[in-house]
């Protein structure tokens, strides 16, 4: 058997030009009142700019990861052929089984939290949000998931092309020019629709699809939440950040956790401000996604749904 | 590093540059009218839900305000075409220094570490006058 050598072509690189269209043509679009799309000047350059900046910090970790996975195939249980196509379903599928874990492990987790946040800190949602990419993703670690899949035997080039198809896929559905897919794609896919939740801060909507490619994992582990009309997605985290600077976006959750460390007065207190969910505080001062939406919920049960349709702003 | 890398990322940095300034010149942000108090009303209650607003202090460019909550004061100000909120003591927004007509607030967030709203000039006068 050959030596695992890196994947021969990246889907990411390839599809870049066609990234750059598409933001251009939404935004032409959008200008002609023929979709909605909503740009404002200083999101989009801070959204381009992390993108810019997450390639240049997965060229410098990208070879770290991948040699991991080599000297993990070198141990593999099973062979498994490149060629087949049967070993391309089974990729893609337990590839996008493994997005889920990273993905949820990145919202529920403040450690993994930190390096995710980036992506959720525009208030709006656009192809170019797509972009706001991590800069901190390596150090977070979160690789090690894929791990597993060289140990099966994936060859390593197998397992990056997959999830470059992955992160292809998942950029053009960060967009609201598309309101809702034919059901049956709703049912299988992650689509504008589902993902909108996901970058959305309504209590109802937030900790919800999780999803890569296919949205299942959200139906079977219960983290799936619809799209409601009369709800409009409110983009952007809890606390959004007070500007646009980039240094902000990509770091802010790590001199959060840093300086909470600084006070932490026990190794029970550290480790929650490390490994808890995000909003946790020792004393409960502070808001976690669950407490946040337990809060919604009595008032639901309080009040009735008001719907406002000024809120779809 | 090769020569071929560093001019393809300065060629992808120039066609950002591009789409970024396409965004300026066709200018498809959302619409920011002057707040009024039922707009700050409505968006404090998504932040801040269930806390009641005594009193509320609208900036005078309609781009942010202050709603004291008790001993608290809640913060909401425009960043682009969106709203950011916080919340501070109410006696600690009472010391917001006041620089050529602005008043900065300083929070302890590396998130959003201050704000400045274009408050009354008179505005900690009458804020502190203010009885609940
Ligand atoms: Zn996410
Ligand atoms: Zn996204």
């Amino acid at each position: 058997m050959a030596a695992p050598s890196a994947p021969a072509i990246d889907p990411v690189t390839l599809a870049v030009p066609f990234f750059i269209l598409a933001i251009v043509l939404e935004i032409l679009l959008a200008r002609l009142g023929k979709v909605k799309a909503v740009y404002e000047a200083k999101d989009t350059a801070t959204s381009l700019l992390m993108g810019f900046g997450s390639g240049i910090a997965g060229l410098l970790t990208g070879g770290v990861v991948f040699a991991a996975s080599v000297w993990v195939y070198k141990y593999h249980l099973f062979d498994i052929p490149m060629s087949a196509a049967w070993a391309w379903l089974a990729i893609f599928l337990l590839e996008d089984f493994t997005y889920y874990w990273f993905h949820r492990l990145s919202h529920e987790r403040r450690f993994w939290w930190a390096a995710h946040v980036n992506h959720h800190t525009s208030q709006h949602y656009n192809l170019a949000t797509a972009l706001r990419q991590t800069w901190t993703g390596a150090t977070a670690g979160t690789w090690a998931l894929w791990l597993p899949l060289s140990l099966l035997g994936f060859p390593p080039a197998m397992i990056a092309i997959q999830k470059g198809i992955s992160l292809v896929y998942q950029f053009w559905i960060h967009t609201e020019a598309v309101r809702r897919l034919p059901v049956w794609v709703e049912a299988l896919f992650n689509t504008p629709s589902h993902h909108r939740v996901h970058h959305a801060r309504n209590p109802r909507y937030l900790d919800s699809n999780y999803a890569g490619i296919l949205i299942i994992w959200d139906r079977m582990f219960g983290t799936f939440v619809p799209e409601i009309d009369e709800e409009p997605c409110r983009y952007g985290v809890v606390k959004n950040l007070g500007d646009f600077n980039i240094l902000r976006v990509a770091f802010h959750e790590w001199v959060g956790i840093f300086s909470d460390l600084l006070t932490a007065k026990s190794l029970r207190e550290a480790s929650g401000y490390l490994f808890g969910a995000p909003g946790w505080s020792p004393d409960g001062s502070r808001q976690t996604s669950t407490m946040l939406k337990a809060q919604w919920a009595d008032m639901q049960t309080a009040e009735p749904v008001k719907t406002d349709p000024a809120a779809a702003s | 590093m090769t020569l071929k890398y560093i001019i393809t990322q300065l060629v992808t940095l120039a066609i950002l540059g591009g789409i970024m300034g396409l965004v300026a010149w066709v200018k498809i942000p959302r619409a920011t009218p002057p707040l009024d108090e039922a707009e700050v009303k409505r968006r404090l209650a998504e932040d801040f839900p269930q806390t009641p607003l005594d009193q509320i202090w609208l900036a005078l460019d309609g781009a942010g305000a202050v709603a004291r909550s008790d001993d608290l004061a809640l913060l909401l100000f425009r960043m682009g075409d969106s709203y950011v909120s916080r919340s501070m003591a109410w006696s600690q927004a009472l010391q917001a220094q006041a620089i050529k007509g602005r008043f900065w607030f300083r929070f302890n967030d590396f998130a959003a570490p201050k704000a400045s709203l274009a408050l009354a000039p008179d505005w900690t006068r009458a804020a502190m006058g203010e009885t609940i």
